[in-house]
């Protein structure tokens, strides 16, 4: 049992974890501020992990693995996370999120498509201007005007981002494709990918609140799809393609 | 016949957007998307009701010959039934 506060998308968090690498994991947002919720998991929280991640990783015909418990605290803690944060207008989102001179895009697209490459060949073209956010599941406060990209822990196999976070000027659905192009996309036209890389929860409740914030932040953010390929010119032309004004 | 408990819908736009959600969501993962009429019909499902009584709310609303509305009708409750949202 090891219990400290973290602070995750700007809110103070309490962490009662069961396994003491959970510390360790979160150590870079550690925060002497008195918490605003509490987060704690049990052992049966991480053996429901265990059971679902076989599921997923079977209905992805992935072979077999069998992650340890202390990895398996980590998605447990996230999840109740992610739960707990909707109340605050707070998401966790699957995507690659990059700032360059201050300002965050956050490329979405199933797993496998290209989105840490692609915000690699950013990093490559940007060179100091850029700074990486988060590269699997960053969080997202959805503002009245505006949306707000945090790192988290949970940065992909690559460990990517830290504990930084910057306004979002633009989601970006990718796509693979021979040549580079980006056009705007509407909300309408956005919005079932969005919701498909939102965490959402079990229950009914927060599921609505999170599709009203998936709309704000339809409203308040420019949405693009980027159709690319893995050569240094793709960053460029979806830099340039997202910076057209209004 | 009624929409299931645990379907929700949300406006974005024109287009009214429907995810299950809880015990429905073990049986339909997926998102449907409906048009200004579509999104008529699935709302009055949201109490129970029956096609003809549908049929008549569009009529109220719509502009439309009662056969045509009648096929609309039908069509969106068989693409309903087919997905498992209504009982």
């Amino acid at each position: 049992m090891t219990e400290f506060t973290v602070k995750l998308a700007d809110i103070p968090v309490r962490i009662r974890a069961i396994r003491p690498e959970m510390r360790q994991f979160l150590q870079e947002y550690l925060t002497e501020e008195e918490a605003e919720l509490t987060i704690e998991t049990r052992q049966e929280d991480i053996d429901r992990e265990r059971v679902m991640s076989a599921r997923t990783r079977a209905a992805e015909g992935l072979s077999e693995f069998r992650p340890g418990d202390a990895y398996l605290e980590t998605l447990a803690v996230y999840r109740k996370l992610a739960e707990a944060l909707v109340e605050r207008d707070v998401l966790l989102f699957h995507g690659s999120v990059v700032a360059v001179d201050g300002e965050a895009y956050l490329f979405t697209a199933k797993s496998g498509t290209g989105k840490s490459t692609h915000t690699r060949l950013w990093r490559q073209a940007f060179g100091d201007r850029a700074l990486m956010i988060n590269d699997d599941k960053p969080l997202l406060h959805v503002g009245e005007d505006g949306v707000r990209a945090y790192g988290t822990p949970w940065n992909g196999k690559h460990h990517l981002g830290g504990n930084c976070s910057a306004p979002l000027k633009a989601l970006c659905i990718l796509e693979r494709d021979k040549e580079n192009h980006v056009e705007r996309v509407s909300p309408e036209d956005a919005f079932p990918r969005m919701l498909q890389q939102c965490y959402l929860p079990e229950d009914g409740e927060k599921v609505e609140k999170i599709l009203a914030l998936l709309e704000r932040m339809s409203q308040c953010v420019k949405l693009y799809r980027l159709g690319c390929n893995m050569e240094p010119e793709a960053a460029l032309v979806s830099y340039q393609g997202m910076q057209e004004e209004a | 016949m009624k929409l299931k408990n645990g379907f929700i819908t949300h406006n974005v736009g024109k287009t009214q957007m429907m995810v299950a959600t809880g015990a429905a969501s073990t049986a339909f993962h997926g998102l449907v998307r409906s048009n200004e009429t579509a999104a008529f019909i699935v709302n009055c499902l949201k109490q129970e009701t029956t096609e003809q009584k549908i049929v008549e709310a569009m009529l109220k609303e719509y502009d439309a010959p009662a056969e045509v509305i009648a096929r609309d009708v039908h069509s969106v409750v068989e693409k309903l039934q087919g997905i498992g949202a209504l009982e």
